[in-house]
This record gives C-alpha cells, sequence and structure tokens, in this order.
C-alpha cells in the first residue's frame, strides 16, 4: 500500500509540475524575452524539481520552490554564457542598448510596449518586477526566491516601476509624435 | 509612514499597491490617498502599470511546444518510474545478497564447529562460545541447531566438549521468555546438556530497561555484565570464539 501511496502522491505531484508550466513560461518569457530560451528554462525547471522532488519540505511550498529552481536555471544560463556578464555582477546594471529585440516592431501595440519595456531594464529588476505583478509573490517570497533581502526587493521594485513608468512614456510620444507631412515640390 | 520628498515615498505606495502593508499601515495609507490628489493620481498610476505587465504577459508567445514538451515530461516520469523499479531492484538484490552474505556467516560458523568437531579427543575438554548479537531468526535458529548438533556429537562419542551461547543486542531476543521463539527448545537443551550455558549481555538489558521495557530472561540464563566482558574472559581462558 505504502508503494501504491508513493506512486499516487507521484502522479499528483507530476499532475502540479504540469500545471506550473504556464506560470512559470510566463516568468521565463518575461525575463528572457526569448521563446526558445524560456522554453529550455521552464523544461530544465520541471526536470530538476522531478529529480529533486524529495527535496520538498511542504506541498503548500511547491510554488516558490519552482521559482527558485527557475531563478537557479536562469543563473546557471549566465554562468554557462560567458561571453554575457555573470548575473550576480550586472544585477543592478541598467541595460540601455538602443534597441531590445521587440522594441522595433512593437512600439505600435501596448503589448509590445511593455514588453520592450521590462526588456531594458535591469536584471534583479526584470525579475522582482515579473515575480510581483505576475505571479502575486509577496515581497518576503520574492525575497527567498531571490535569495536577497526584502529591502532589496522593495528598492528593485521601486526603481522599475519608475523606470517602466518613464520608458513607457517615451515609447508613447514617440508613438503619438505627429509623423512629417511629406510635400511635393516642383 | 515612509515620507521623501514627495511626501510619503515610492516603496510605501508600491507595498499598498501590492498589498503588503499591514492594517493600521493600511488605514494610514487610505487617510492620506482620500485628502491627497497627488497621491491618489500615484497610486492609480501604479495600478495601470501593474495591471499593463499583467496584459502584456497574460499570453506570451510560444513555439507550438505542447505535444514535444509533453512527451519530453512523461519522458522524464517514465525515467524517473524506470529509476525507482530499478531501486527497488537494486534493493531486493541488495536484500538477497545481505541474506546469502548472512548465509555465509552461517557456512563459516558451520566449519568451524565442524572443524572443532573433527577434532581429536584430547585431555583437554573444547570449550566454544558463541556470539549471538542479531535477532535474525535464521541465524538464532542455525546456531542453536549447530551448538546441538555438536553436542550431540560430542556425547556420542563421549569427547568432552563445553558451550557458551552470548547474546547481546538484538540477540538477546533469543534469551527473552515473552520474545524468544525458540524457548521451548532452548529449555529442552538445558535439560539434555548439562555442558551448554546461556549469557545475555547486562548491557544490553540495562538499555532495553531503561526504554521501559521488561525483560523477562528464561530460566538458568545468566547475565553477564557485558557480552564484551564475558566474551573476553573466555578467550583468556582458551576458548574457541565463534560469531554469528
Amino acid at each position: 500500500m505504502k508503494i501504491l501511496s508513493l506512486f499516487c502522491r507521484s502522479h499528483v505531484f507530476h499532475d502540479q509540475l504540469e500545471q506550473s508550466r504556464v506560470r512559470l513560461y510566463r516568468v521565463a518569457y518575461s525575463w528572457s524575452h526569448d521563446v526558445a530560451l524560456a522554453d529550455d528554462l521552464v523544461q530544465e525547471t520541471l526536470s530538476k524539481a522531478l529529480k529533486n522532488a524529495s527535496q520538498l519540505r511542504a506541498p503548500e511550498l511547491l510554488n516558490s520552490w519552482l521559482f527558485s529552481i527557475l531563478t537557479n536555471c536562469w543563473r546557471d544560463h549566465f554562468r554557462q554564457h560567458r561571453e554575457m556578464e555573470d548575473i550576480d555582477e550586472i544585477e543592478d546594471y541598467r541595460c540601455v542598448h538602443e534597441t531590445t529585440p521587440e522594441d522595433e516592431h512593437a512600439q505600435t501595440q501596448i503589448v509590445g510596449r511593455v514588453r520592450g519595456a521590462v526588456a531594458r531594464l535591469a536584471l534583479g529588476q526584470r525579475q522582482v518586477l515579473t515575480l510581483v505583478d505576475l505571479e502575486e509573490f509577496s515581497y518576503a517570497e520574492v525575497a527567498a526566491i531571490l535569495e536577497i533581502p526584502v529591502g532589496t526587493v522593495m528598492s528593485r521594485l521601486c526603481r522599475a516601476r519608475r523606470a517602466l513608468k518613464e520608458m513607457l512614456q517615451e515609447l508613447a510620444s514617440v508613438q503619438s509624435a505627429p509623423t512629417r507631412q511629406i510635400r511635393r515640390i516642383k | 509612514m515612509k515620507r521623501d520628498d514627495q511626501g510619503v515615498s515610492d516603496e510605501f505606495l508600491n507595498a499598498f499597491v501590492d498589498d503588503q502593508l499591514d492594517g493600521a499601515e493600511k488605514s494610514q495609507a487610505f487617510d492620506a490617498i482620500e485628502h491627497d490628489d497627488g497621491l491618489k493620481e500615484r497610486v492609480c498610476e501604479l495600478r495601470g502599470l501593474k495591471e499593463r505587465m499583467r496584459h502584456a504577459y497574460e499570453h506570451p508567445p510560444t513555439r507550438g511546444r505542447s505535444a514535444v514538451k509533453g512527451r519530453r515530461l512523461r519522458t522524464s516520469h517514465l525515467q524517473a518510474l524506470v529509476a525507482c523499479l530499478l531501486l527497488c531492484i537494486g534493493g531486493a538484490s541488495g536484500w538477497f545478497a545481505h541474506t546469502w552474505t548472512g548465509m555465509g556467516g552461517d557456512r563459516e560458523m558451520r566449519r568451524l564447529l565442524q572443524s572443532v568437531q573433527r577434532n581429536d579427543v584430547g585431555a583437554e575438554p573444547q570449550k566454544i562460545i558463541v556470539h549471538v548479537g542479531s535477532s535474525n531468526p535464521v541465524r538464532l535458529k542455525t546456531a542453536l541447531d549447530e551448538t546441538e548438533s555438536l553436542l550431540d556429537s560430542s556425547r556420542r562419542s563421549g569427547r568432552k566438549l563445553q558451550v557458551e551461547i552470548v547474546a547481546n543486542g538484538g540477540g538477546v531476543d533469543l534469551l527473552r521468555a515473552d520474545v524468544s521463539p525458540y524457548a521451548k527448545r532452548i529449555g529442552l537443551m538445558q535439560e539434555k546438556y548439562p555442558n551448554l550455558g546461556f549469557m545475555a549481555c547486562g548491557q544490553t538489558i540495562k538499555k532495553l530497561q531503561e526504554k521501559g521495557v521488561d525483560v523477562q530472561l528464561l530460566p538458568h540464563t545468566g547475565v553477564a555484565s557485558s557480552a564484551l566482558d564475558q566474551i573476553t574472559l573466555r578467550l583468556k581462558e582458551d576458548w574457541v570464539y565463534i560469531k554469528v
């Protein structure tokens, strides 16, 4: 009977993981803005969760545990790709690329504008913002997931929203600026 | 309430919008917002940002992965299942291997006992101390079987033999009146062979009593200060030591 209950628990656990896939993907995509990378990160997260299922102390912690694994996978991704800066070193660095993969073609739509603006946020700010806004984690949970103090969560969130607001205003003003009339001169 | 040059700090307003304030702080925030249009506007902006964030990532683009990914996860699950089965098989074989090793120990014991049995009848009686440290019924039975066989053989051949079985740890179960599976058999053996003795380890009994176990030993069972003391004593007296 013990073996049967173990298999049942395993089945339930598997279902819970499947249900978390969409949410993990949404956050992974909001961090990377790369469909393939987000997919790989989620797959890696779920594989690790299956492998280390015994480490989950309480079922109610499943959600934050999964996002902690996702954070580690994201970190590992940066460590494996050394041509990029280590995530710890760029945690508060404001990425000020002139263009992002999305912002050129997506400025006309609100969805694209927000995604473009989020993609330009510093990585640490982006992570805090998405975990709070998309997943509605408490500040304490975000602090545990990202392994940073609650005060840092609050300050990053504050800076992220301030920057997001400014960028969205800039993008909106670019969109609403009158287009130059072409006059035919003979 | 935290204040900055704008009056109420952004951190505080963010915490308000994210529902991270406790009851008292929330009341303060509501009071302040009610009387300050600037604050109202900032709160509205923050809420608007939050809503836009949710809207922007409500349906993130995918690469048509559902079927493949589902299979991949199922594969992982299957791998986990196979791993579990392999673990079970490994565990079972480990258990059988352990049992086999245990039987090997019993074979070793038989070999030693038979070598004693084959010894020529000398002036000095053979003295054997058999140490039982496990409650494994197979081992207990083997110890009793071989001891009985040895005693019977020596009696038939007229050799002098003295055997003492010392039990400690789980082996003490052999000598506990309420637990031993061989209580009757041991009683019969004691009646039949006066040259057979049983000793229980005093330390083990003490530990059991400390746990609240009422230890009742079989009749005519001695208690040594400890199994180790008894074995050391017997070895000094040139007894042959056999561990089961």
